[in-house]
């Protein structure tokens, strides 16, 4: 493996300075091992080393065509998730960047054929999309009142094909010719008065689909010869965007906890009793909110075997190693205690769930994955809790990231669990008993979906039975099974 | 009568209240003294100050005592085991007279620990505040009255030495047997009347303040003392002694080891080969049974699930791995994944409930649940000693609170816990397991629905 940083263990932050530094190759390496050791654990920390890694690889491996750099992500994606499968955010993230990668290609294209190969002079990234999903609302009759958003969410499955089916499409539809040349001015000024002007030369009224009605004529069915070539002198802008479009997927992954915790006062109120299980960061920062403007009691139930350390110290205000680290990572995360915003913290064992059950108001989970049929993973003992809920008709709130979201759907949930070490139940040093013995530690929990009420996201709060539909909107088809080939069309 | 057999730790004998008010009277009489003497004695008083002083001094040095505020009133506010005997002293008021009249220069300095009393914070958890008692670890303090053999079983007790509701049972009827036989009855007073009174309360007080009594040792103590009270009271004492020596050799036997005998037979006969049993904990009753069924030749595996913090599923699979049966261990964070490998649950009994609730091991009930959920059948183990005419609904009303303390690993994160403010921790004993998750449950006069728990329990009181 590459050398590790002198002086401290392996781990995230020690990842991250040496990615700076090591040739790309040997961070790929790097961040297998570093996955295989468990020194990179838990979903963030390895959903923020993915997405750094893989900037690393759009910055510094050579691509001359986006078709290339895809393939190279998802070699790179492949290997990451074959080091660690159960980390689901690892193919979450690279998922998540190929469909990036993906949609600037079809905006590309699409601005491409609109102002015929002027890529220096584009407009601004953020006005593309706008562009796009117009161009495809042009094909529909005149609408412009459509949120752009939305509707591109919408747009259909392959791009590659989709995009030159739309092509003909266009090429038929009834557009007049002499737009060409107008098309880029629309674009590249964007001024209004010249907007107005195609709207009167335009047969449709909608004001912004001008670029649309220049778009293909004449060349219906681009070769990718000709693809290539236009792509591989824009390059260095796409290079750009596509970095950009990462930068922004990290982010996202640094904020989630807080805008998740924004939601924090729409479901806690004054007395509660809420129960939660483990330490994370997430409930953490999403109860310290509520608790802003609300007196209320958390019971912490330890999850003995694997986590109790890092709950005991979260609860005593001790910050383990893994906070430290997220310290280092996103500014102003320093956490404090819960006893010390205010609320009476209670810590109980495990087995006392069933007994304080029918005092708990709500549980608050939270999660190291979510799939997509609603049902999550988390820490062992989750679903215990969650049983116990239900029994007492109590709701069951779990807070997790969208990026937790996950598109797997396995059909055999025992492959989701991962097995710990069973020496934390019971010492080698009793090495008799360990002999007899079949000890077992498992350290995730399926919790199905009918045992949750509610997901609370960075997009706000959901019934499980709706996850599908975000996970439609955040992962494109073609990349679901991308590292099994086998299962792809 | 649930009334007379548990008799509430916080009433201790009021024969010693005289010697209190004794020592109080030292620091009032040195105030009033002071007071209207500021003209002549002014080096008098600084030396009685000095001499205060020094005494408190001595005082707050004695070791049970520790450096730590003496005489703060929360309970269970205050960590250490050497502390612990201090604070149930402290703890109770009338606990303090306990302990006063034993070492009566003690209470000469109580103004000493007042102004520390604000500073401390309760620890105790609000909805379970009712059931914190404070739990006796030493010696000291204990009534004169209370029997060698009781005071070491009350201490085997509080350290979980003798632990399970039986062995707690069989251990506090083999040592009032000593008791019983160690007592003569005073001039003009008879056994029947003096016995259970003076003698078996004060022993009974004792062992409620080392650990609170378990719900057989009630039943068993209500029984003896209307034993006590049918013994003729122009019997001479040799043969009342004896006679009620022997009536607690037979009720042991009967109501215990030939119970046990009984239901650890009819339930090896429900394991059959290829069997998965699943237990919690441990239960002496579940052990005898699995070991039974193992002796018949039966081939069957066994998932032992345990937990935090007693640990008690581990002396269980220890032994039975011992004897060569395959043993499966795991703590509950791994119950959902093994409920669906057992064929069967096998659950002790701390007791039953009128309405047919299991009252056992904190975690039972998720271990119930669980099985529940998976369809597997739940069949619990009790002797009908361990009935109770209570009712319960859930397991905040009627439970046991262990200390705290605990559940701190030593050198683990918690070991300043209590110095983390609004910080609580809290370790229930017992939980009570919904009757709808039971299939079965096995006693020495047969295997019955949980419904009939009242009946049962009717039918064994009416035979006495």
């Amino acid at each position: 493996m590459a050398p590790a940083q002198a002086g401290y263990a392996p781990d995230l932050s020690a990842f991250l300075k040496s990615l700076k530094v090591q040739s790309l190759e040997k961070s790929i390496e790097n961040l297998i091992s570093l996955f295989k050791r468990r020194q990179i654990k838990n979903s963030r920390p390895c959903a923020i080393a993915t997405a750094h890694l893989l900037r690393q690889v759009v910055a510094k491996s050579k691509w001359s065509d986006l078709g290339k750099l895809l393939e190279r992500i998802q070699q790179v994606g492949q290997r990451l998730m074959e080091a660690q499968p159960r980390e689901m955010v690892v193919g979450n993230i690279v998922r998540r960047v190929l469909g990036m990668i993906r949609e600037e290609a079809k905006e590309d294209r699409n601005e491409e054929f609109s102002d015929s190969g002027s890529n220096s002079q584009k407009a601004s990234p953020r006005r593309e999309p706008s562009d796009l999903s117009l161009s495809k609302a042009g094909a529909v009759p005149p609408i412009g009142t459509f949120s752009p958003l939305r509707f591109e969410s919408n747009i259909g499955p392959d791009a590659a094909f989709e995009s030159s089916s739309n092509d003909d499409v266009f090429g038929k539809s009834t557009r007049p010719p002499l737009m060409t040349s107008h098309a880029s001015y629309a674009v590249l000024n964007g001024v209004p008065v010249q907007q107005s002007m195609f709207n009167l030369l335009s047969t449709n009224s909608s004001p912004s689909s001008t670029p649309v009605a220049a778009s293909p004529v004449g060349k219906s069915a681009p070769s990718s010869a000709a693809i290539s070539h236009r792509i591989s002198t824009a390059t260095l802008d796409l290079k750009a965007e596509i970095m950009n479009g990462i930068e922004e997927i990290i982010d996202e992954l640094l904020q989630v906890d807080e805008q998740i915790a924004a939601y924090a006062q729409e479901h806690i109120h004054s007395n509660e009793i809420i129960l939660t299980h483990s330490s994370s960061g997430s409930v953490q920062k999403f109860l310290l909110k509520a608790a802003e403007k609300r007196k209320f009691t958390v019971i912490v139930a330890e999850s003995y075997p694997n986590d109790h350390e890092a709950t005991h110290a979260a609860v005593t205000g001790k910050t383990s190693q893994d906070e430290k680290n997220a310290d280092e990572m996103s500014v102003g995360t320093f956490m404090k205690p819960l006893a010390a915003a205010g609320i009476t913290v209670v810590l109980m064992t495990d087995a006392t769930i069933f007994a304080i059950m029918s005092r708990v108001n709500k549980v608050i989970l939270a999660t190291h994955a979510v799939i997509a049929n609603g049902g999550l993973i988390a820490a062992a003992g989750a679903r215990i809790i969650a049983r116990a809920a239900k029994v007492h008709k109590t709701p069951v709130i779990v807070v997790s990231g969208i990026y937790k979201l996950s598109p797997d759907y396995p059909f055999e949930f025992e492959s989701l669990i991962e097995y710990g070490d069973p020496g934390s139940v019971i010492g080698y040093d009793d090495g008799p008993l360990v002999d007899k013995l079949e000890v077992d530690n498992p350290l995730f929990d399926y919790v199905p979906p009918d045992l949750v009420d509610l997901y609370i996201t960075n997009l706000g709060a959901h019934a499980p039975s709706y996850l599908y539909r975000i996970v439609a909107d955040h992962y494109k088809p073609e990349d679901i099974n991308f590292h099994k080939p086998e299962l792809q069309f | 009568m649930p009334a007379s057999d548990p008799p509430s730790a916080a009433e201790p004998a009021e024969s010693k209240v005289g010697q209190e008010p004794s020592n109080a009277k030292d620091t009032p009489k040195d105030a009033a003294k002071e007071a209207p003497k500021l003209s002549g004695a002014e080096l008098k008083k600084q030396a009685k100050a000095e001499k205060a002083a020094r005494r408190a001094q001595a005082l707050a040095d004695k070791p049970s005592g520790g450096t730590a505020s003496p005489g703060q009133p929360s309970p269970i506010s205050k960590g250490g085991e050497g502390a612990k005997g201090a604070k149930t002293q402290q703890k109770r008021t009338p606990a303090t007279n306990v302990e006063t009249r034993n070492l009566p220069v003690r209470g000469a300095s109580q103004s000493t620990p007042l102004p520390q009393i604000p500073a401390k914070e309760d620890k105790t958890v609000e909805f379970f505040r009712h059931l914190y008692k404070p739990r006796r670890t030493t010696l000291t303090g204990a009534a004169k009255e209370v029997h060698p053999a009781v005071q070491a079983l009350g201490l085997q007790m509080s350290s979980y030495t003798i632990c399970g509701s039986c062995a707690r049972l069989v251990a506090t009827l083999q040592a009032f047997k000593r008791v019983i036989e160690s007592y003569t009855t005073p001039p003009g007073n008879t056994l029947t009347r003096h016995l259970t009174s003076h003698v078996l309360s004060p022993q009974i007080e004792y062992l409620a303040s080392c650990r609170p009594l378990s719900i057989s040792m009630g039943n068993a103590i209500r029984w003896l003392k209307l034993e006590i009270s049918k013994v003729d009271i122009y019997l001479p004492d040799a043969e009342a002694k004896k006679g009620l020596c022997e009536a607690i050799d037979v009720f042991i036997r009967e109501r215990v080891t030939f119970a046990d005998a009984v239901i650890a037979k009819s339930t090896a006969s429900k394991i059959k080969d290829g069997d998965v049993i699943l237990t919690y904990a441990k239960s002496s009753l579940v052990q005898k049974a699995i070991v039974q069924a193992f002796e018949e030749g039966k081939k069957f595996r066994v998932i032992v699930v345990d937990s935090r913090p007693l640990h008690e599923g581990k002396h269980l699979a220890r032994s039975l791995a011992e004897l060569g049966i395959e043993v499966k261990y795991c703590l509950i964070n791994g119950l959902s994944h093994n409920i669906k490998d057992a064929t069967k649950v096998l659950l002790g009994a701390h007791a039953m409930m009128s309405n047919g609730r299991l009252f056992s091991r904190v975690g039972t009930a998720l271990v119930a649940m669980e099985a529940n959920g998976a369809d597997k059948p739940v069949i619990v183990l009790c002797e009908t000693i361990k009935f109770t005419e209570r009712v319960a609904l859930d397991s905040i009303v009627h439970n046991e609170i262990a200390p705290a303390d605990e559940l701190v690993i030593p050198g683990g994160n918690l070991a300043a816990w209590r110095d983390v403010k609004k910080l609580q921790l809290c370790n229930p004993m017992y939980d009570v397991t919904p009757a709808e998750y039971l299939q079965m449950i096995v006693t020495e006069s047969g295997n019955v629905p949980p419904t009939s728990v009242p009946v049962l329990h009717r039918l064994g009181n009416e035979n006495q």
